[in-house]
């Protein structure tokens, strides 16, 4: 009798162990029979991003791609010290073997690419060697010696950015504009066709606009102090840079729309808009982003998920969806990068503004998804 | 059998003894324990801590006060007078009252075990409350004066100079629509088209249904606009805004709160003209029912129509 209960007891424990771990195996991604997977991973200045998409196969011809995954690791490669290496080799290699495994992406399906940034970087320390090992060591450990592995330059991830982001029917009227965290590039194609960009580029970024004003702190770490000292470096880019850059680029007459990308972008739009959580891009104009910033600066605490979601539009959207949305921001952007990132696009947005002839200003949420899709598009279509 | 048996209920009889043995000295240590910590604290504390404690209640309660006086003096100004933030400022204002609450709470617990450090902790941060909201009314009259400022500046500007140079102050619209009244739109349709051998025709089955093509005239006799714009909003039967385009919807501001539009038109207009605007909406899906289309300008509904599918 007793040895019956035991062994009772033994096989539903065994029983549930199994059943337990059974549920417990992480569930595979698998796409659709009749759709094509495809995979882009780059290596950019702060980390690398993989976006997964997928199109049926006729979609495949019209360039008409679904993002399924878009995951990144921070790794911030243009450091170029050996732990910063390291971690980019195994983030690339581990971004690769998920596509290839957990999203069954067939290899030849996987384009990888190094980012103008890094590109730019490295000419500037004279670190292309970096690259290469970087490369190298990549081939090495998924055991594929021949994989193409492609250094983009700035005009052309421009290029992509623009046809990953902007759709065609406003090819030709669309100045776009990536606020990135170290520099802005962008441009738009004046000669009606996509092969020739004009291209935009200035030296600030987020983070190189923060660390600016941070400088000149000078002991007084206040955030009224840092408003000021932001607002002088603002005013001396606009005056040294901007203004000449945007002239110089000719797009004023030449565009009926602007588009920004970038982090800035997206937290924005993100803060600004929730209702709108769904929508990839959101229109917005100047005097609204003005206001925007001085509630950042003044009214940074109702900028939590908890606030926003509660003064959103009634059953406009997902309110889940966006509390996580809007903590993610909150995450990446603090009050001195938010006020830093929308002071540069106020004094880029400035140049556009007019009250004759009114541009029609966008945020872009899915810029980093891009250029990486657009080459993918390109490189299917090969 | 009977001897493993007996062997078995030994064993337990000990288990339970034993088992008894360590709950009955824990207990006891646990009671010799809490004895002597008593005894510690008795010993150190001051014979009249009773007398201190309602000391620093009674000060804490005269800070309380003061606050709390200091904050009903600005209150209505902050509250009445910023419509535009009145949200924001009643959330701040929310987290006041909570704190209050929660301070009076503390403050009326006279007895042994009240909270004083918390207490004051929370008057502190009712103290940086006020001081924000004190901030906050100060930027909201500097922005009154500043906007109203520039609303001179502007009106002066236009009479001089209309049109001159006028780059970089994008406050045109606003002024433009406010200051000479309303449009009224008239005429409105909203068909449903179907694509037959090539060809566009119209129906109202749902299901047949690939785009909703729209069409209104708008008249203002007051006014003349430069780059003006009209949201059009189309309620779906099941409420929700129909978007067409990431690229074409967008949010607006209207009395009732902000709003989604489907669609924005942007025209210039001369006076007295009958100026017809058309707009189409592409969906995946069309639901059958009730949809309503809406025309804004400024904020105030301008035009209403509907229109069912079967």
């Amino acid at each position: 009798m007793y040895s019956v209960c035991t062994r009772t007891v033994v096989a539903a424990v065994l029983l549930f162990i199994f059943f337990t771990n059974a549920n417990a195996q992480p569930k595979r991604n698998e796409p659709p029979a009749s759709a094509q997977v495809f995979a882009g991973i780059e290596v950019g200045s702060k980390g690398v991003k993989m976006t997964i998409v997928e199109a049926g196969k006729n979609e495949v011809k019209n360039g008409n791609l679904r993002t399924v995954k878009d995951t990144s690791v921070n790794t911030d490669f243009i450091s170029f010290t050996q732990p910063t290496y390291q971690a980019t080799l195994n983030g690339l290699s581990k971004l690769y073997e998920e596509a290839v495994t957990v999203y069954r992406v067939e290899p030849g399906h996987v384009f990888t690419a190094i980012s103008s940034g890094v590109k730019i970087q490295a000419d500037k320390e004279s670190k292309n060697n970096w690259i290469e090992q970087l490369i190298n060591a990549f081939r090495n450990n998924i055991k594929e010696p021949g994989r193409k592995v492609t250094v983009v330059d700035v005009v052309e991830e421009a290029r992509l950015s623009h046809l990953g982001i902007i759709p065609d029917a406003r090819r030709y009227n669309t100045f776009l504009i990536d606020i990135g965290s170290g520099n802005t590039k962008g441009g738009y194609f004046p000669k009606g066709n996509t092969k020739d960009l004009k291209l935009f580029q200035l030296t600030w970024g987020t983070k190189s606009t923060l660390n600016a004003a941070d400088k000149r702190l000078d002991g007084d770490k206040s955030l009224s102090n840092y408003n000021r000292q932001l607002e002088r470096v603002l005013a001396a880019a606009e005056t040294s840079e901007i203004e000449y850059a945007v002239n110089q680029s000719g797009a004023y007459p030449m565009s009926d729309n602007v588009a920004f990308s970038g982090g800035i972008a997206w937290s924005l739009a993100t803060l600004m808009y929730p209702e709108l959580i769904d929508n990839s891009v959101v229109p917005v104009n100047y005097e609204e982003l003005v206001k925007f910033n001085e509630r950042i600066l003044n009214s940074h605490a109702t900028l939590s998920d908890y606030y926003i979601t509660r003064t959103m539009v009634e059953n406009s959207a997902d309110t889940a969806v966006v509390a996580r949305e809007v903590k993610r921001v909150n995450q990446v952007f603090d009050q001195r990068s938010l006020l830093a990132g929308t002071g540069l696009m106020l004094k880029i947005m400035r140049q556009f503004a007019g009250v004759q002839e009114r541009k029609n200003f966008f945020l872009v949420k899915n810029g980093q998804v891009g250029w990486i899709s657009a080459y993918v598009n390109q490189n299917i279509r090969k | 059998m009977k001897n493993s048996n007996s062997l078995l209920l030994l064993l337990v009889s000990l288990l339970l003894v034993l088992v008894s043995g360590v709950l009955l000295w824990t207990w006891g240590f646990r009671v010799y324990n809490k004895n002597e910590v008593n005894t510690v604290a008795a010993a150190s504390a001051p014979r009249d801590s009773a007398g201190i404690a309602a000391a620093i209640r009674d000060s804490l309660q005269k800070v309380y006060k003061a606050t709390i006086t200091s904050l009903d003096a600005h209150i209505d100004s902050t509250l009445y007078g910023t419509d535009s933030l009145r949200t924001q400022l009643t959330a701040k204002l929310e987290a006041f009252f909570r704190l209050k609450a929660e301070i009076n709470v503390l403050l009326k617990n006279r007895g042994p075990g009240n909270d004083i450090p918390l207490a004051k902790e929370k008057i502190i941060a009712l103290q940086q409350k006020l001081e924000e909201l004190r901030n906050r009314n100060v930027d909201v009259e500097n922005e009154n004066k500043k906007l109203s400022a520039l609303l001179e500046q502007l009106n002066s500007a236009g009479k001089n100079n209309a049109g001159l140079n006028a780059r970089k102050t994008g406050f045109e619209n606003t002024l433009a629509g406010s200051s000479t009244g309303n449009f009224i739109a008239s005429d409105m349709r909203l068909s449903a088209v179907m694509v037959e051998a090539e060809k566009e025709r119209e129906t109202t089955l749902a299901q047949q249904t690939e785009k909703l093509v729209g069409s209104f005239v708008v008249k203002n006799a007051a006014g003349q606009f430069n780059n003006t714009e009209v949201m059009v909003v189309v309620l779906q039967p099941d409420g929700r805004v129909l978007k067409s385009s990431a690229w074409e919807s967008g949010i607006f501001n209207t009395p009732e709160g902000k709003k989604i539009y489907s669609y924005k038109l942007s025209f210039d207009y001369s006076r007295g003209e009958a100026k017809k605007l058309l707009f189409s909406l592409s969906a995946d899906k069309y639901q059958k029912g009730n949809y309503t289309m809406q025309v804004y300008h400024n904020g105030a509904v301008i035009g209403r129509m509907s229109k069912t599918l079967s």
